[in-house]
């Protein structure tokens, strides 16, 4: 989960004026150069990576599609995507839900309003070594605080079934602050006036819910939700030092086998396929996302 | 007065500094040698010890050495900047792993005139382990030693179970049903596990048990990039399976946990690397064991007595662009010369020394617990050749994720042999990356 995913490229639209158009670009350059350089020429060097046979440091044969032709046919690849959408679909939906959740108790109980913000945010500050760490030592089979709670010996992070949702909880637990911000933010510009005037007319409690604050909300949520996709599609770190993909491989997310294949087993060609492939696949599910959402709106309107 | 006495002490304290500046100054420059090791732990201490003293007895040269991380991090990195002219002058490395990195350009061949300047000659060096430090006929590393997998036994948990003889020592093992029964003895008449092994996830240990066993059943692993076991394969993880899901082994146990079961006494036998005799040393010489302990080759179990084992190598790497002068190569070799002819230091670590006027010296011979199980040097297997073998290589991590498996029953010993098979058919299919 990398912060960075807060940041939402400038709106390039030309605005009305003309003589704008200068400064505008002015403004963007440091941006686009910027972009060009860390991310559009590096991506560009992999796609030709991707068509290539390379170790870490040398191309030694062009190879056409070859490459994403053994991707089609490649089980560990596509179990590798069915690990990071199981993941995506163990930690988006809890993480947006909590997160409104947890920015409602905010924002209702004033008194305590710095203290349950501070409570619920801090664990998104820890690096993820820390965050790792702790989650380690909770889920400790026999002096682990989690089984101590819960009894038994699990060994969580060892059995094929748990690893994966025991991480996904860690996950939950170390970055819901976030969204919480975000919906905390998004619940103070919904006016006083609009609960005043429901309040009036006898709304109350769910009601009040259903009709004024989640409306109002639609477009936070529907920020957050793809931010939150396309950071749980992108994990990688808490698996990795977790459990290290394992038990046999029940938690090898796409990334971590780019990472294998290009380190472990010195295939960067390889690896950059991969890269790319799941690089389409993200974008396809953005793009389908955005598509819902719009369809939703379109119904409701 | 204090007026007058002042350029007097200028001029002292001038003479002094220059005085101290002449005697500071080397006569020549001091050549730097840069090493990389992935030794850690007694090993590591050990080896900074050899570093140590190699640098105190001499003024020429300086070793300085840097300890990475054990496994796939440390020959990522050896790999990458070496390759790229960035790595260090000499680095310690597996011989397991020479036909990967001799055979993708990150060493650096070393002449048998080279050696020579230092003193050394492949003759003195134990046969097998000389081979292996070739690549195509050329020489690429120094062997240092042979650390075989053995077995240890708890005197006292092993009596009670009836398995030591009137000197105390360990009845004969012969076959794999007389070790399983063994086990299961000890099992049953301690109360305590009869076996103690690394088995959790991503642990080395079954591959190198399963390597072993299969070779003693004559059993090549792979060969031209095919799997070459058969049946054997599935067949032979099903019996270390068996000592596990009879519970005579507890599964599950990671390497720490492993080891402190049978420090504790909670364990009658430990299958590992000969690495752990310091750590037994240091216990029984601190009174703090609390048993008598015995070590073995690993027991015939088929039709010979195969063993795993690796063996720990100085290399030289390629370094393009910034090859190092032949006065770094003397440097180097000079510290490898003085390293091999000092091995009786490093064979405290439980290994055995690859330098055989060392190794077969009366010293190290008497050296115990050396002693207990020397022999097995004479019996042991390396993984096969192939750029993709040897330690913490691409296969070993993909058989260390799916062996395991079959000792917790998540996966049959069939399944987990065919997903190894399954996930590894890339790698073999594939040209020896040339880095």
């Amino acid at each position: 989960m990398q912060r960075d995913d807060t940041i939402l490229a400038p709106d390039t639209r030309p605005t009305t004026a003309r003589d704008d158009t200068l400064p505008a670009w002015l403004l963007l350059a440091p941006f686009l150069v910027a972009f060009g350089l860390f991310f559009f020429l590096p991506a560009l060097e992999t796609f030709w990576l991707s068509l290539t046979e390379s170790s870490l440091t040398r191309t030694s044969a062009f190879v056409g599609l070859d490459n994403y032709h053994t991707l089609l046919h490649d089980p560990s690849f596509w179990d590798s995507v069915g690990n990071t959408f199981y993941f995506s679909l163990l930690t988006v939906i809890p993480l947006c839900a909590l997160g409104l959740l947890m920015a409602m108790l905010v924002d209702r109980f004033t008194g305590a309003r710095g203290w349950l913000q501070g409570t619920f945010f801090l664990p998104f500050v820890l690096p993820i070594s820390v965050m790792t760490l702790i989650a380690d030592w909770m889920l400790q089979p026999s002096s682990g605080v989690v089984n101590h709670i819960l009894g038994g010996q699990r060994a969580w992070l060892a059995d094929p079934y748990l690893a994966l949702p025991a991480v996904a909880i860690g996950t939950i637990w170390w970055t819901v602050g976030f969204n919480m911000l975000l919906f905390l933010a998004g619940l103070r510009n919904i006016p006083a006036e609009l609960y005043e005037a429901a309040a009036l007319d006898g709304a109350r409690g769910f009601t009040l819910f259903r009709t004024i604050t989640w409306p109002a909300l639609r477009p936070v949520v529907s920020t957050a939700v793809i931010l939150q996709l396309i950071a749980s599609l992108k994990v990688f770190g808490q698996t990795y030092i977790l459990t290290s993909g394992g038990p046999f491989n029940t938690t090898r997310v796409a990334l971590h086998y780019m990472y294998e294949t290009a380190f472990t087993q010195s295939d960067a060609g390889y690896a950059a396929a991969v890269a790319m492939a799941f690089v389409a696949i993200v974008i396809l599910l953005s793009l389908l996302q955005a598509w819902i959402v719009k369809w939703l709106a379109g119904r409701d309107a | 007065m204090a007026r007058r006495g002042f350029p007097r002490a200028a001029a002292l304290v001038a003479i002094l500094f220059l005085v101290l500046a002449g005697v500071g100054a080397p006569a020549r420059a001091q050549v730097e040698v840069r090493m990389w090791t992935l030794l850690s732990g007694g090993d590591g201490a050990r080896m900074r010890a050899l570093v140590d003293d190699f640098n105190a007895s001499q003024h020429d040269m300086r070793v300085v050495s840097t300890t990475l991380k054990w496994g796939e991090p440390f020959y990522t990195k050896l790999i990458t900047a070496s390759v790229v002219g960035a790595g260090p002058d000499v680095a310690t490395i597996h011989l397991s792993r020479i036909v990967n990195l001799a055979g993708g350009g990150v060493l650096r061949p070393i002449s048998p005139g080279e050696l020579a300047t230092a003193g050394l000659r492949g003759d003195d060096y134990l046969p097998r382990q000389w081979a292996k430090a070739q690549y195509e006929g050329r020489t690429y590393a120094v062997p240092l030693d042979v650390h075989p997998l053995v077995l240890y036994y708890n005197k006292t948990l092993a009596g009670k179970a009836g398995l030591l003889d009137a000197d105390g020592k360990l009845k004969a093992i012969e076959g794999v049903d007389a070790l399983t029964d063994a086990f299961r003895a000890a099992t049953e008449r301690t109360g305590r596990r009869g076996l103690t092994m690394e088995s959790s996830q991503s642990s080395y240990a079954i591959w190198r048990l399963w390597l072993s066993m299969l070779a003693q059943q004559n059993v090549t692993i792979i060969r031209d990039g095919r799997f070459t076991y058969g049946p054997a394969g599935a067949a032979t993880l099903a019996r270390i399976g068996d000592w596990f899901t009879k519970g005579y082994a507890q599964s599950g146990l990671d390497y720490p946990a492993s080891t402190s079961q049978f420090m504790g006494g909670n364990a009658a036998f430990m299958l590992n690397g000969v690495w752990e005799v310091p750590e037994l040393v240091r216990a029984t010489k601190a009174g703090t064991l609390g048993f008598d302990y015995g070590i073995v080759p690993l027991p015939r179990l088929y039709a010979n007595a195969s063993t795993w084992a690796d063996s720990h190598g100085f290399a030289l790497p390629a370094n393009p662009g910034h090859e190092p002068s032949p006065e770094k190569v003397r440097a180097v070799l000079r510290f490898v010369a003085y390293v091999s002819k000092h091995s009786l230091g490093w064979a405290e670590g439980g290994h055995i020394p690859a330098y055989r006027p060392v190794a077969e010296s009366e010293r190290a011979r008497s050296l115990m617990p050396n002693a207990m199980y020397a022999q097995a040097a004479n019996d042991v297997v390396y993984d096969p050749d192939g750029w993709y073998m040897g330690a913490a290589g691409p296969l070993e991590a993909i058989a260390s994720k799916f062996l395991p498996a079959a000792l917790y029953g998540y996966l049959t010993p069939a399944q987990a042999v065919h997903r190894f098979e399954t996930e590894a058919a890339r790698l073999v299919r594939k040209r020896p990356p040339r880095y």
